[in-house]
């Protein structure tokens, strides 16, 4: 006697299962790829001596220096310009003074933060020549984010004003 | 243990004694399935990461102001695209080359600077070939030699007479190119006016633009109205095509007296017999004047492009493309729209510069009938302004009747968002969508570039409608923003870029990124400002490519990011009120 087989078994509805769930997953739509968001653009910004100062690299604050009114955003080096680095004493201070003749010490920092910039006039041809090539290499490697204004200028006082 | 084994082992053999006929058949479904999505999987045309950021914005922006945005081709601390890269012969192949301009395009369509050796080059005859449909008639090839002795006619003739600025009011024909070319040869300056202007529109522009002789077709303008309105109209050029030249276009009408020298083109060249080669000298060659206007007869803004715009331009268009999708020698380059857009003729220019051949139809312009206007021919390549796509689209979608067609229209539409075209599968064989016939020969079209000009209320193309464009006319689509100060355009979408619902569906879709001659800004308004949440403003263009270094395009566009893509909606201000909602998206 012939037995019909009949088409539904469990092993028929695996398998049946089986294909409708990889059709399905041919015909579903794809997801688009997508990227992780970018970090927003920094905001080029007018500082003053004091604004400057907290942007030494401590309390997850980037680690910024100026050079000849430039503000130069040097968290990439933060092993050399952030805290407990060799050159911590640039953070967040005018470093034209201290790269012009090569010392990283404190007398080549400005004191009085409220206190007009450093002019380097008493500076010779060759410090000059020093801090030009220092200003190079900080162009080449690091992003200018602003630049420095004495407290009390004008152009401090429109960028007080535009806040 | 051992008990469980035996008793899984025992329901496996349980399970599989149920095995029947149905079981290999659908043993048998699901291996031939699996084989044909192996056999049927391609890669997408190219990487989706690369579309998910596009344009470069820089590190830093200014307070008010968005960051700069460029194309990668010219990445922020290099300089942007200023010209075409032009090598003498015998020039080795990395050397930079100079930027060039329109004559160096001429030479090279000539042959006198031959094409660079590109592996993708295709075999060039040695020069470009141009050709002109006339209507219903036959395409007639035009000689590169014979047109280079027109422009040494014209532009001695035009020389001459002192003239400095000559109005072009041609549509677009082979005379429009040569007068365009003599103007860089020969010293003047071409203004070049939209055809099938009104008369009192016409005086109007020519007064403004302070035209001193005019290139026209004889019979389009009255030339006693003309010649009493432009006081300083001192020489007038006719151009009389073929079946007209038995009449004399000489004679000048009363009341003009010797003021007006009117001569005819055709009798021009074949008097002239004096030397006819193309001077050589290098100084600057003058600026082209172009006219930005709505619709003829609405007032127009004049814009003077230097030479470095124009072939900024053009060498930002051609490099916009990846290098096996370029324009070659093998292509057939149809201007669907005036030369006087200067996103048509930078890219006109652009395959002159490639040896393509060019066939150029004198009835286009903004609202033609792609499919008429390419009856005779059939072009790889095309320029149409942002109506015709709008008008084709139209007309195809409603002409898609019965749900087959649809069908194969959705199946077509889910291949090309995953990133592939063309779109040519087993299944398509069997049942096509609708095709839009473009050309006669079906399939050759292979690039469509739509051209919607920023402030001029043309009909917005969602992505959506790019995408069943792409399926119409089976080509890839080009969406680019061109605008008034802005040589070329100021942005281009992908060629590669085929997503869909990126963007609102009654609105425009995104533009891609700046060409590599432009960098963009978005600047705060008053409505607008830019935050970290994204960048927000009017649309500040800047670069090689813009008239006057800088200009501002009047509409906002926006940044917002929403999941994982940028854009920017383009609010139009019409004079303080907020008109219709744009979209553009700029991906970052």
């Amino acid at each position: 006697m012939l037995h019909r087989a009949s088409p539904v078994t469990p092993v028929n509805l695996i398998l049946l299962s089986l294909f409708v769930f990889l059709v399905y997953l041919r015909l579903k739509p794809a997801k688009p790829q997508t990227l992780p968001r970018a970090p927003p653009p920094t905001v080029f910004r007018t500082f003053t001596p004091p604004e400057l100062f907290p942007y030494n690299g401590q309390n997850d604050m980037p680690v910024y220096l100026a050079v000849r009114g430039r503000v130069f955003d040097v968290t990439a080096g933060r092993n050399f310009y952030g805290p407990g680095g060799p050159y911590a004493n640039f953070a967040g201070r005018d470093a034209s003074r201290g790269l012009a003749c090569g010392s990283f010490d404190e007398d080549m920092l400005t004191k009085d933060l409220d206190g007009p910039l450093d002019t380097l006039s008493d500076l010779g041809e060759e410090q000059f020549e020093a801090l030009r090539g220092w200003e190079e290499r900080f162009s080449e490697k690091y992003l200018i984010v602003g630049k420095l204004v004495p407290v009390g200028s004008e152009e401090a006082k429109a960028a007080a004003a535009r806040k | 243990m051992a008990g469980i084994f035996n008793q899984l082992d025992a329901q496996i053999a349980e399970l599989l004694a149920g095995w029947n006929i149905y079981s290999t058949g659908l043993l048998v479904g699901i291996v031939v399935f699996i084989g044909w999505v192996v056999y049927d999987t391609q890669d997408a045309d190219t990487h989706p990461l690369l579309l998910a950021r596009q344009s470069q914005a820089s590190y830093v922006r200014q307070p008010g102001e968005s960051a700069i945005y460029r194309s990668p081709e010219a990445p922020h601390g290099y300089s942007l695209r200023t010209g075409l890269a032009v090598k003498p012969p015998g020039a080795p192949m990395y050397s930079a080359g100079r930027d060039g301009d329109l004559r160096d395009i001429w030479r090279r369509v000539t042959g006198e600077i031959p094409l660079e050796k590109n592996a993708n080059a295709g075999v060039s005859s040695g020069t470009a070939k141009i050709m002109t449909v006339f209507g219903k008639e036959e395409i007639t090839e035009h000689d590169v030699m014979e047109i280079s002795k027109e422009i040494s006619v014209i532009g001695q003739h035009l020389k001459e007479h002192n003239a400095k600025k000559v109005a072009i009011y041609l549509p677009n024909s082979v005379e429009f190119l040569s007068s365009l070319f003599a103007g860089a040869f020969y010293g003047f300056s071409p203004i070049l006016i939209p055809y099938n202007q009104p008369h009192s529109t016409l005086i109007e522009l020519l007064i403004q633009t302070g035209a001193d002789s005019l290139i026209a077709q004889a019979g389009s303008v009255p030339l006693d109205e003309v010649s009493k309105g432009v006081s300083g109209l001192r020489s007038v050029i006719w151009t009389v095509e073929k079946t007209s030249r038995h009449m004399d276009w000489n004679e000048v009408p009363e009341g003009i007296g010797g003021k007006t020298d009117v001569s005819v083109w055709h009798e021009l060249v074949s008097e002239r017999t004096g030397s006819l080669q193309l001077p050589q000298d290098t100084e600057k060659a003058p600026n082209v004047v172009f006219l930005w206007q709505e619709a003829p007869g609405k007032p127009a803004e004049i814009v003077d492009f230097t030479q470095q715009n124009i072939s900024a331009a053009t060498g930002a268009l051609i490099s916009a493309l990846p290098v096996p999708q370029r324009l070659s020698p093998t292509d057939t380059f149809f201007p669907g729209d005036t030369f006087t857009q200067s996103y048509t003729l930078c890219l006109t220019l652009a395959a002159l510069f490639s040896h393509s051949t060019v066939v150029i139809n004198s009835v286009a312009g903004p609202g033609i009938d792609l499919r008429i206007a390419t009856r005779l021919i059939a072009p790889t390549v095309a320029v149409v302004s942002a109506e015709t796509a709008a008008k084709l689209h139209d007309t195809t979608t409603t002409s898609i009747t019965g749900s087959l067609k649809k069908f194969a229209h959705y199946l077509e539409t889910r291949v090309l968002t995953s990133g592939k075209l063309p779109t040519d599968t087993f299944l398509t064989r069997l049942n096509a969508p609708t095709r839009a016939s473009i050309g006669t020969t079906p399939g050759k079209l292979r690039l469509l570039f739509v051209s919607e000009r920023s402030g001029h209320n043309t009909p917005p193309l969602s992505s959506e409608d790019l995408s069943d464009l792409r399926i119409y006319t089976k080509a890839r689509v080009i969406y680019a923003l061109t605008a008034a100060k802005v040589a070329g355009a100021v942005a281009q979408t992908n060629i590669y870029d085929y997503r869909r619902g990126t963007t609102p569906a009654n609105k425009h879709c995104h533009f891609g990124i700046p060409l590599s001659s432009v960098e963009v800004k978005l600047k705060d308004t008053v409505s607008h400002k830019t935050t970290d949440d994204g960048p927000v403003g009017e649309i500040i263009v800047s670069g090689p490519a813009v008239a006057g270094g800088e200009t501002e395009l009047g509409v906002d566009g926006t940044y917002h990011e929403e999941s994982e893509r940028n854009h920017a909606n383009m609010i139009q201000v019409l004079s303080g009120k907020t008109t219709h909602l744009r979209t553009f998206e700029e991906t970052v």
